[in-house]
């Protein structure tokens, strides 16, 4: 499953590397996100909460980031489990920041997603859903920890 | 290990599911044993509505308007001659919904409860103006059909809070029908239509079920489309107003792509019913 998205961010691009770099800053403003940890240079490990319906499921995320141009690109690879549960999730991500001729920051992200066991029966078309929900939730957060409007 | 809890009244079972934070209501089951037995979700207790009496059953109020309660298996309200006029829609949707051991064993409390968005129920009584009455630890409360679904799965309904019955106005003389096009009879839709016109043709309702988190409904697009429904340009003007409000899923049942184009063919659809029905 594909997921893809962009926002515009009315802050300097280096500014917006520099949070978006912040393992401090993106456990706020990741939804449902309960610690990120930086294991090594590259490799973070993160608990992150998603609720859909009655479904609840907490996952257990190894995220390694694969290749980093500063300030504009980074190439993450997330992968992890649902603690002893089934489900199993990997996703190759890309991060892109542009500058804006405004003077702001284009964010925009791709991520291939997979997954399987007892979440991936549910049908992705919903995750694609709430995806988009959570990327705006994020949007909103990462503004306000900026302290930018939309 | 789940404990099966059994209380008498709603109040008992608000105080219960209060009680106990892991616990959640059982219906008839249909949708909730499949999901436990796939390991969706879990709970230490379990309070089944199916002892508490006045739950099930449909009942014409005095005033006229139909009272369902959420226990109602969907047999019984495909087959209830009381749902007639603007209101057999829901009849027609219900016994349209998955096979007979299904509809003898789903409620049209669980169903709602569980807002499953290509669920038959939600568009049929979002076009009979349905009125949710839900009981919890604050008391009861009413909310439209039209306001009940809130996000994907996301719904009005809170921690602890329960789906007690639904009102729906008095029925009056009007044509009916509910189209649902699914890959395989009795499969959920992937999408459908509920429509009720009015017998003097100054009223009609649509809405649009298994396009977006909850059923579309565009009174005011309804209202232009009143008295123009033998237009295929006010025809196609409307099936485009719901379209642009739909936001389908790209799943198993169908792109989000073809969704979008169901539309205008189930509205042409059940007009065509309509206009059967009328003459
Ligand atoms: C094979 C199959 C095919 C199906 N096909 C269709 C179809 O074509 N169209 C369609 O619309 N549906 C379909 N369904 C769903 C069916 O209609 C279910 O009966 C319905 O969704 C759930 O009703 P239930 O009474 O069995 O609820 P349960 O399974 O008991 O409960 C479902 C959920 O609702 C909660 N709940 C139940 N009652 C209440 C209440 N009164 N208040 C608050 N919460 C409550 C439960 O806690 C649970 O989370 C299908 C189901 C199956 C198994």
């Amino acid at each position: 499953m594909k997921i893809a998205g962009e926002f515009e961010i009315d802050a300097p691009r280096a500014e917006v590397w520099e949070k978006v770099r912040d393992p401090q800053v993106m456990v706020q403003c990741i939804p449902g996100c309960e610690g990120i940890e930086q294991i090594d240079a590259t490799t973070y490990r993160s608990q992150v909460s998603v609720k859909v319906g009655p479904i609840k499921a907490t996952f257990n995320l190894k995220v390694e980031v694969v290749s980093e141009e500063a300030p504009h690109t980074v190439l993450s690879r997330t992968s992890g489990e649902e603690g002893t549960r089934a489900s199993v999730v990997s996703s190759e991500n890309v991060l892109r920041l542009a500058e804006t001729p405004e003077g702001g920051t284009l964010v925009s992200y791709e991520a291939d997603v997979s997954m399987t066991g007892r979440l991936g029966k549910f049908g992705l078309g919903i995750f694609r859903k709430k995806a988009d929900q959570l990327a705006g939730v994020f949007v909103e957060n990462f503004r306000a920890k900026l302290g930018v409007s939309a | 290990m789940t404990e099966l809890l059994f209380p008498t009244t709603v109040e008992e079972a608000v105080a219960l599911l209060a009680a106990h934070e892991d616990a959640r209501p059982i219906a008839g089951g249909a949708t909730l044993v499949a999901m436990r037995n796939a390991g969706l979700v879990e709970s230490t207790h379990l309070v089944s509505l199916d002892r508490i009496a006045g739950l099930a059953g449909i009942v014409r109020l005095e005033d006229g308007r139909i009272r369902i309660g959420a226990m109602t298996k969907h047999a019984e309200t495909a087959s209830c001659e009381m749902l007639s006029g603007s209101l057999e829609v829901l009849r027609k949707a219900a016994g349209m919904i998955a096979n007979r051991v299904v509809r003898n064993m789903g409620t049209m409390g669980g169903s709602v409860a569980n807002a499953d968005p290509a669920a038959d129920y939600l568009p049929a009584l979002a076009c009979c103006d349905a009125v949710l009455t839900i009981a919890g630890p604050g008391g009861t409360r009413e909310v439209s059909i039209l306001d009940y679904v809130e996000d994907w799965y996301e719904t009005a309904l809170g921690e602890g809070e329960i789906i007690t019955a639904f009102t729906l106005p008095a029925p009056y003389a009007a044509a009916s029908s509910y189209r649902k096009i699914a890959r395989v009879s009795g499969d959920f839709a992937t999408a459908s239509c509920a429509m009720a016109l009015e017998a003097d043709g100054q009223g009609v309702r649509v809405a649009i079920g298994a396009c977006g988190p909850g059923p579309i409904r565009d009174p005011e697009a309804e209202a232009a489309l009143c008295g123009h429904l033998g237009d295929p340009e006010a025809v196609a003007t409307f099936a485009k107003a719901l379209a642009d409000q739909a936001d389908p899923v790209d799943d198993v049942r169908g792109s989000a792509e073809y969704r979008l184009q169901l539309i205008p063919r189930l509205i042409s659809g059940v007009l065509n019913d309509i206009s059967k029905e009328t003459v």
